[in-house]
């Protein structure tokens, strides 16, 4: 376990001059009312020396590690990784954040640590979706199966993203191997400081990805891409396979402006919400917002774009309450304010969020929206 | 990890009154069976009926009031969302459906409340529930 110094040392908070750029851009810092917190003032506290301190610092377990200060950052202080390490360390100090939805999804992603597992979670595949044993491409479908069990009442759309992708991938020619045994990424838990449970998960997943020959991870989810490419081969092993956003994929298949696929065209405007994990995390802008042109819909963007997008106002499943709800709703009056018709999102996460914001009985009229998955909208023009 | 035990809920206003009865009566039960009152059924989530299986129970069931008698009105259709969407949840993660069961009590009702439990103990372990 690192201590605090390697902590500080690994993501350069040394460095921090404490400028308050971070500060002025955090989506946290301007909504967290019982104590001002910020970026800046946590380095400070961690150069400081005390855990306690750190760990009792209420935007320590709300930080979205959404990045957003690191676009501005002078010093290229790590501050989301700072945070991502410090919390391993609180875990083994028998801190955690506060877990939302009863901890439902940190239990079942714990419960796939068993590899015994047997799940039946391909329910959602039909006699039209085309799937092979025998193929370099692998559709790793994460937790949407579950996701649409637990947030089905919110209307979301779980499997339908799922169904869609296939789709995609069948019109592109590609019959992808989907796995029956697969689990949870475990995004949430390196984020959350439980590294035991993410390795657990890393190895089984890796085995059985490595099983079925696949060169290529193509996921739907921005959080399963960023896990599988960037933190298994430095937190468990360099697996050497190809990992990516399905949007990225379609136009590596597709280089040039035309498409691949064939979309009808469809009348009205759209607005993109660009996932913290695929933008700033994986530097995924352009491939989205050229998918959603290519269907004929109008792009209008919102206030807070691209590199300065707005996150959906939770991660990790923890610490949801006032502050996460004031950035969703902030985030749905931009939508609105556009004009647009419909939000598209590549996250299943920022949908669950912003369609939970959504519920609201006093603002659920001034911040309706219909918000739908890039996947589903593709496939709904093929 | 299986620990062999078998969570009870039970609600305050009925099931937990025919635990009471049966208490009374000096009826046996299963010694896995560990009741566990709480106020209404519909106070429980999937994430703690998840955590009672990830703990290692054998099994669960949710013992609560008479449809429509619900001492706080909704709580029962709560819990009837809440043992649905914990049961599809259970059977993608391959547990089987005998492992976590619904089923309701008449307040007082000591009888039937070891009926309920029996017939659960029997089905998931195919033995005796009571002795």
């Amino acid at each position: 376990m690192s201590k605090l110094k390697d902590i500080i040392d690994r993501n350069r908070a040394w460095y921090c001059l404490e400028c308050g750029k971070c500060s002025a851009v955090c989506p946290i810092t301007p909504w967290e009312t019982r104590v001002y917190s910020s970026p800046r003032l946590l380095v400070e506290k961690a150069l400081n020396g005390n855990l306690e301190n750190i760990f009792d610092d209420p935007l320590f377990w709300s930080c979205l590690t959404c990045k957003r200060c690191s676009e501005l950052c002078p010093s290229d202080v790590f501050f989301s990784e700072f945070v991502r390490d410090a919390r391993q360390l609180a875990r083994s100090n028998g801190r955690s954040g506060d877990c939302t939805h009863g901890e439902a999804i940190q239990t079942w992603a714990r419960m796939m640590t068993a590899p015994d597992l047997d799940q039946s979670r391909l329910e959602w595949l039909n006699k039209d979706l085309k799937i092979s044993d025998d193929s370099d491409t692998l559709y790793f479908v994460g937790c949407l199966p579950y996701y649409d069990i637990l947030f089905r009442s919110l209307g979301i759309e779980g499997v339908e993203i799922a169904r869609a992708a296939v789709k995609i991938l069948n019109a592109l020619g590609v019959e992808p191997h989907v796995l029956h045994d697969e689990r949870c990424c475990g995004h949430d838990q390196i984020w959350e400081g439980d590294t035991e449970t993410f390795s657990a998960l890393a190895r089984l997943n890796l085995e059985r990805i490595k099983a079925t020959g696949a060169k290529r991870v193509v996921t739907t989810c921005p959080e399963c891409a960023r896990t599988l490419s960037l933190d298994y081969p430095k937190l468990v092993e360099d697996h050497g396979l190809e990992v990516m956003h399905l949007s990225r994929f379609i136009r590596q298949q597709s280089p040039d402006s035309e498409m691949n696929l064939s979309l009808q065209k469809m009348d009205g405007t759209a607005t993109y919400q660009d996932a913290c994990r695929l933008s700033r995390h994986l530097g995924v802008y352009e491939d989205p917002r050229a998918l959603i042109i290519a269907t004929g819909l109008d792009l209008v963007e919102m206030e807070h774009m691209r590199h300065a997008s707005l996150c959906c106002g939770t991660t990790g499943w923890t610490s949801c309450g006032k502050v996460s709800k004031n950035i969703q709703v902030e985030r749905l009056r931009e939508a609105k304010a556009t004009g647009a018709d419909i939000m598209i999102t590549s996250c299943v996460k920022c949908q669950i969020h912003l369609k939970c914001a959504q519920q609201d009985p006093e603002l659920g009229q001034e911040l309706s929206i219909k918000i739908r998955d890039l996947t589903t909208v593709l496939a709904d023009r093929l | 990890m299986r620990n062999g035990k078998i969570i009870v809920f039970t609600c305050n206003w009925y099931a937990y009154t025919g635990l009471e009865t049966a208490g009374r009566k000096h009826l046996q039960y299963c010694p896995s069976v560990y009741p566990i009152k709480v106020m209404c059924l519909g106070k429980l989530s999937p994430g703690i009926i998840l955590k009672t299986f990830e703990k290692g129970a054998a099994g669960v069931l949710m013992l609560g009031c008479l449809p429509d008698e619900c001492y706080y009105t909704f709580g029962n259709r709560h819990a009837e969302e809440i043992f649905q969407v914990t049961s599809r949840l259970l059977r993608a993660l391959g547990y089987p459906e005998k492992r976590f069961k619904m089923d309701r009590v008449a307040p007082g009702d000591g009888d039937a409340w070891l009926e309920k439990i029996d017939s659960f103990v029997v089905g998931l372990n195919g033995d005796q529930g009571s002795s």
